[in-house]
């Protein structure tokens, strides 16, 4: 049976400390069974992220120099090292009750193939690269990064992001998810054509609702003002 | 003294990283409060408690990585600090299993079988999308903004009255401004939703008032049985066969055995586990009346998760006990007196009434000789246990007898199943509680 699932999809550039603590409220929720699962797919405002296991010497620049740049760095709670977040970049955090026995190893797996099958889609060819890394690849590089955290081993936070139209440039500032040896790429990159987040959205939503048989509804209005912050357009 | 572990994240994850201990060696912790946290692959999580007690040793240390099931730490538990009061202790941890008999007293004359689960006769269970949807909606645990929580404060409303019309049923800051704007904010609360209605009707409410009749809206849970009772009538191709089943051995073995039973086990002997284990057995000998309809597909899940029908005090309720098919009698009548009773204090978690892939509804207690009971959708069939009854037959060398028999019975959907396969499983459902010999099943 699909598992009722609240869809949230903010307009606008959504500040990350609002989605990061809308994200846990719904997790802790999630946890206590009060509320179904949720999917969040939003667009963050340039900000570098530092998983758990980030090295100091991925960050290139200095925190002072990303500020510079417009961009915060965050230290979050997720696995994982450096990633960016910005315009242009499908960020997903699915908000998922993994119950009694779960598999982190396996919820992993199936994100990474609900955006190989929504890569497809579009067209561009897709893959894992188990002897690199969790994430979403197009050869070498990688187009899809992927940290997940679980709160008390059981409900899922912090998620996917997926390069549709992204400023690549940004990612010079970081050695993107540790891997000094693999380049990041998107989906316009791959395409050769102006490939949008509100082009991805859906495919990506209804690839998600296959891979973990979601069945979608909208969140009562209230919840969604949790994602209001002074940087949604 | 609790021995805790690296946990198993996934069948594919074999080690984990301590990232940071929450807890230093001699500070106390309750269960469930979070222990540590560690780290594997792109993973990072937060570690539980197991039990609530004192961090006496820690082994591993932060940083360290090490293979899933390695001892990590030590935990005296309140158990261990008080040897005495150890069965005291260790009570509340199946409290189910004896407390199902004690709060659900529906000890029916003959066959106080069904104490832990019983559903009226005219009712079938609701599926199993609904009972989650209603336990997540209970009363106490009705979501709500902290907007809305306050309004209903401000406005003295009582929000357990209020008919949801939000998503799911949740009431939105419209319905409490509705209630308001009619001026129900200063009503009595049960009235407050008809405040605004009574005021502009003509007499015919206060006339039907005045006789007598009670005014309460349907609550969240009748509705939702409402909608999935329909649907399946509406959606399934509805049969029904019936077979009679001698039960005499089972009567006798139940009158001797039921005393060790409860001394033994700590749960009521009821004839519950007996037909269900005789279901398991046809079911995997008929998987079909196993399987479900998705989409262009006929799905027949492996393993059997049993939904059984359980009324309490909200309406009806499917628990699931999962992979019975590897169960036991004892098993099984532990699974259906915990979760029975968990049904009961409104305790059920919505991952306990999902995912049934057969039911059985069990209205004999309360004395039906024959029920029709609708399909749990999406479920191929539901079986009815009715009442069991001191009747004459006519058994072997013509001659006419007493017996103990049961009208066993199944709604099912003829989308999937044929009048063959339906019989011969009901056949062997029948065969199986005639011939099988539970006695050393049930380990007394």
């Amino acid at each position: 049976m699909p598992r009722r699932t609240w869809a949230f999809e903010p307009p606008g550039l959504v500040g990350y400390d609002a989605a990061n603590d809308a994200m846990h409220d719904l997790a802790r929720r999630r946890l206590e069974r009060q509320v179904p699962d949720s999917l969040i797919l939003l667009e963050h405002p340039p900000v570098f992220t530092a998983g758990r296991r980030a090295k100091p010497e991925h960050l290139v620049w200095s925190e002072q120099e990303a500020a510079a740049h417009g961009a915060e760095v965050h230290h979050v709670d997720r696995g994982g090292s450096f990633t960016f977040h910005g315009p242009g970049q499908l960020v997903g955090y699915p908000i998922v009750h993994l119950g009694g026995r779960p598999d982190a190893a396996a919820y992993l797996r199936s994100l990474e193939e609900a955006v190989i099958v929504a890569g497809a889609e579009l067209g561009a060819e897709l893959h894992r690269r188990d002897d690199v890394q969790t994430g979403v690849f197009a050869g070498d590089d990688k187009v899809c990064a992927i940290g997940v955290r679980l709160m008390r081993t059981q409900v899922t936070l912090h998620g996917f992001a997926l390069n549709c139209d992204t400023d690549l440039s940004w990612f010079g500032g970081i050695v993107a998810c540790g891997l000094a040896n693999n380049g990041v790429t998107s989906l316009s990159a791959l395409l050769g054509r102006d490939v949008s987040v509100d082009e991805v959205r859906p495919i990506v939503r209804r690839a998600l609702g296959e891979a973990f048989d979601l069945s979608f509804e909208d969140p009562p209005t209230e919840e969604l003002e949790a994602f209001r912050s002074p940087l949604v357009a | 003294m609790t021995s805790i572990q690296m946990p198993q994240l996934g069948e594919t994850i074999i080690e984990g990283t301590i990232l940071k201990w929450l807890k230093a060696e001699g500070e106390s912790i309750e269960r469930d409060e979070p222990l540590f946290e560690i780290s594997t692959d792109k993973v990072d999580t937060e570690v539980p408690s197991p039990v609530a007690g004192t961090l006496t040793k820690i082994i591993v240390a932060e940083g360290e990585t090490v293979p899933v099931g390695t001892e990590l730490a030590e935990i005296a538990s309140e158990e261990d600090a008080a040897p005495a009061a150890a069965s005291a202790t260790t009570a509340p941890s199946e409290p189910s299993a004896s407390g199902s008999s004690g709060g659900l007293g529906h000890d029916a004359a003959d066959q106080d079988a069904s104490d832990a689960v019983a559903a009226p006769p005219s009712a079938s269970p609701s599926p199993s999308g609904a009972a989650a949807t209603a336990v997540d909606r209970g009363p106490r645990s009705q979501i709500l903004s902290p907007l809305v929580r306050k309004l209903a404060q401000e406005h003295g409303l009582d929000l357990s009255t209020i008919a949801g019309t939000g998503t799911g049923g949740r009431i939105t800051k419209a319905d409490v401004m509705g209630i308001v704007a009619s001026g129900g904010g200063q009503a009595p609360p049960a009235a407050a939703p008809h405040a605004g209605a009574v005021s502009v009707t003509p007499p015919s409410v206060t006339t039907a008032a005045s006789q007598g009749e009670a005014i309460e809206p349907i609550s969240h849970i009748r509705r939702a049985i409402a909608t999935h009772m329909l649907a399946s009538v509406n959606e399934t191709a509805r049969a029904w066969t019936m077979v009679e089943i001698n039960v005499d051995h089972l009567v006798k073995l139940r009158e001797r055995s039921k005393d060790a039973f409860l001394a033994t086990h700590g749960v009521k002997l009821t004839y519950l586990p007996f037909v269900v284990r005789a279901t398991v057995d046809a079911l995997k000998a008929y998987p079909m009346v196993n399987s479900r309809i998705d989409g262009d597909d006929i799905v027949t899940p492996r393993a059997v998760h049993m939904g059984i029908a359980v009324s309490y005090d909200a309406g009806l309720i499917v628990p699931v006990i999962r992979d019975v098919d590897v169960m036991n009698s004892v098993g099984i009548a532990r699974a259906v007196g915990d979760l029975a009773a968990r049904a009961r204090s409104h305790q059920l978690k919505p991952d306990e009434v999902q995912g049934a892939t057969f039911t059985i509804t069990n209205p004999g207690p309360y004395g039906s000789l024959v029920s029709v009971p609708i399909i749990n959708q999406p479920n191929a069939g539901i079986l009815s246990l009715d009442s069991i009854q001191r009747r004459p037959v006519v058994i072997e060398g013509d001659a006419i007898a007493v017996r103990s028999m049961v009208y066993v019975s199944m709604s099912w959907d003829h989308r999937l199943l044929d009048g063959e396969i339906a019989t011969r499983f009901l056949a062997r459902v029948k065969q199986n509680l005639e011939s099988w010999d539970f006695a050393e099943d049930l380990g007394v």
